[in-house]
């Protein structure tokens, strides 16, 4: 182009667009990604990215420790404990999951913004199931940084590859049922209220206070000889029944009083939770299918 | 060729007996299309229809030729929609979100920033757009709804109110972009308001809902036809009887055999008994425009004599607010 012209503005009128235009899955692709980064405050505001970035490093942090002092004490691999690094930083895992699902809900149903999604092709299950996808991408994405983390500084650290490689598969296993079950209840949460404040503290109480109430009631449990019962407590914190499952199917090291013994009751723990998340979720799907009629 | 099509389309929400819509059948064409009702006369209802987002309870209806039960995401795909109320997220920059809305549309990458970028040149929003749309003024959140519904370049775009909530200035820009986007970027517009002077405006045609029902269909031009009644306004001296320019000028037209009353500080003057039709306007072209010529060189003669100054002559025609008026009321 001329170079002497260049502060002209030419208006060029309107232009139809005659390209290719994507289909149902790259549209859900596309959009599956747009939230997942937002979660961490991508294409948002300055702001938007202190809080999840600063949570991720508090998260990291026991990680760096174990490494550190593996690598300069030259203590035990035994150290790295994949399956029940979760439960060390549930506090931070469950503000993450409070303080981030409104973003992919509330802020949606806040702004009005949703309206807009349920007028465009996907329509309103499928939306509601891809915002819930992104959540889970993005919890996955915070949970297992550190086991990954973990896992290659230990093998920096002499480490041996065919001992910590199985450890780390049933703790990646236990951390995507986690994020399945973390992303279902901050969903359900933040997709009932139009305040933040609202949701997060409602995710808060169910997480934190659900996880300490399952700890102290198996504890009674186990006091009382009623331990196969108080495993089924489980159900009543995401942490708790990840745990349990991690060590009925997988033989990890358990973080609770009363973890079951055999797989079985493991499965069926598993099954009863993953009907539960999709109880919930169908509830979700119902809610933004009446959304999307109002 | 016909962009939206009703056929005896009803809507009650729950078990009441009170319907949204009551067996609407309308028929829109290219161009503006207006959709003008009180509030609760179902032009919200009406298109959250038309967008395969609300089951009729009974009828059907296609856009741009499919079907609202079977063919919503179609439907999607290709209408633009521009809700009334506030929808935009404030921690986000407009040109970052009209560019995600592109893409939830399905455009590709690359044509979803080259349409955002141009779409926001074309509504009037320039370095506002790497702005967060939080600081916002209402005119400048308007064109960013209004961008959105037109990044993906749809076939048909609906409008819920515009105007709602714009100044004098922003909305007369809104109005022109409304009229550009059906006449000159070649896309069908559906838009509502309840101020009807906007809709006689920028509309090439007028769907009149009163309770879900149908009033009038027409296009805009019949409602704003020439009623034969035409107004006169002079400016002069009071007689030397202390009478006003206006007192006197009604008196001459009387005197000349004209059928005129005062009506604020003009005299308008009632048409002539018709050469032809019976109803006040003449049927025949040629005989209204001869007559409205004789009425003239009598009015202009008539100040001449009197030494009045005439200010205007003018034929009045209809409004779309008499015409609502009337209807409603009848």
């Amino acid at each position: 182009m001329a170079s002497e012209r260049t502060g002209v503005i030419h208006d060029i009128g309107y232009r139809t667009y005659t390209g290719p235009r994507e289909g149902r899955w790259a549209i859900v692709a596309a959009l599956l990604r747009h939230g997942a980064l937002s979660t961490f405050g991508f294409g948002r505001s300055g702001r938007a990215k202190v809080l999840p970035f600063g949570l991720l490093v508090v998260t990291l942090v026991p990680a760096i420790v174990f490494v550190g002092i593996l690598s300069f004490i030259g203590m035990d691999a035994e150290l790295l404990n994949y399956a029940g690094y979760q439960q060390v930083t549930s506090g931070f895992v469950s503000l993450f999951v409070a303080a981030q699902a409104p973003v992919l809900f509330t802020r949606d149903l806040r702004s009005g913004a949703i309206s807009l999604y349920l007028a465009r092709p996907l329509g309103a299950a499928t939306f509601a199931l891809v915002r819930w996808g992104s959540l889970v991408l993005a919890i996955l994405a915070f949970v297992v940084t550190p086991l990954l983390v973990m896992f290659f500084g230990g093998l920096g650290a002499g480490a041996s590859f065919p001992e910590e490689a199985p450890k780390l598969l049933v703790a990646l296993g236990g951390a995507v049922l986690l994020a399945v079950l973390l992303a279902t209840i901050g969903a359900t949460a933040a997709s009932l209220t139009m305040r933040r404040g609202l949701a997060i503290g409602g995710t808060i109480v169910v997480l934190i206070f659900g996880l300490g109430a399952t700890a102290i009631l198996q504890e009674i449990g186990r006091e009382q000889n009623q331990e196969a019962a108080a495993a089924w407590l489980s159900l009543f914190s995401p942490f708790v029944l990840v745990d349990a499952v991690q060590h009925g199917l997988g033989d990890a090291t358990s973080s609770f009083e009363t973890p079951p013994d055999d797989p079985a009751t493991a499965a069926l723990l598993l099954l009863s939770a993953l009907a539960l998340a999709a109880l919930a979720l169908l509830m979700l799907v119902r809610r933004y299918r009446r959304r999307g009629s109002r | 060729m016909s962009v939206i099509r009703t056929e005896s389309l009803t809507k009650r929400y729950g078990s009441t007996s009170v319907a949204a819509l009551d067996g609407l059948t309308i028929d829109v064409g290219p161009g503006v299309t207006g959709l003008v009702g009180a509030n609760g006369a179902g032009k919200s209802t009406l298109i959250k229809i038309l967008l395969g987002l609300l089951e009729p309870t009974a009828g059907d209806a296609q856009v741009l030729g499919h079907d609202i039960r079977s063919d919503g995401t179609a439907i999607r795909t290709v209408v633009g929609y521009m809700p009334e109320h506030d929808c935009l997220p404030p921690d986000m920059r407009a040109i970052d979100f009209v560019v995600h809305m592109a893409r939830v549309s399905g455009l590709p990458p690359a044509a979803a920033r080259e349409r955002a970028a141009d779409v926001l040149r074309h509504v009037g929003l320039a370095e506002e757009r790497y702005r967060l749309m939080g600081g916002y003024s209402t005119g400048m959140k308007q064109r960013a709804k209004l961008a959105q519904a037109l990044v993906h370049d749809p076939r048909l775009v609906m409008l819920d109110e515009p105007t709602n909530g714009l100044d004098p200035a922003a909305r007369e820009d809104m109005l022109a972009l409304v009229r550009r986007i059906g006449h000159d970027f070649g896309i069908p517009v559906l838009v509502t308001s309840h101020l009807l002077g906007e809709l006689e405006r920028i509309s090439d045609h007028v769907v009149v809902l009163d309770s879900g029902q149908l009033l009038r269909s027409e296009a805009t031009g019949s409602f704003l036809a020439d009623t034969g009644v035409v107004l006169v306004e002079v400016i002069g001296d009071r007689g030397p009887d202390g009478v006003d320019a206006q007192t006197r000028m009604g008196e001459a037209l009387a005197a000349r055999g004209v059928t005129c009353r005062p009506r604020g500080a003009l005299i308008e003057i009632q048409p002539a008994a018709p050469p032809g039709g019976s109803d006040g306007i003449p049927e025949d072209r040629e005989a209204a425009v001869l007559q409205l010529d004789t009425l003239r060189d009598l009015v202009r003669d008539a100040a001449a004599d009197l030494g009045l100054g005439l200010v205007r002559v003018q034929p009045q025609t209809g409004r779309l607010e008499d015409v609502f008026r009337e209807e409603v009321a009848g």
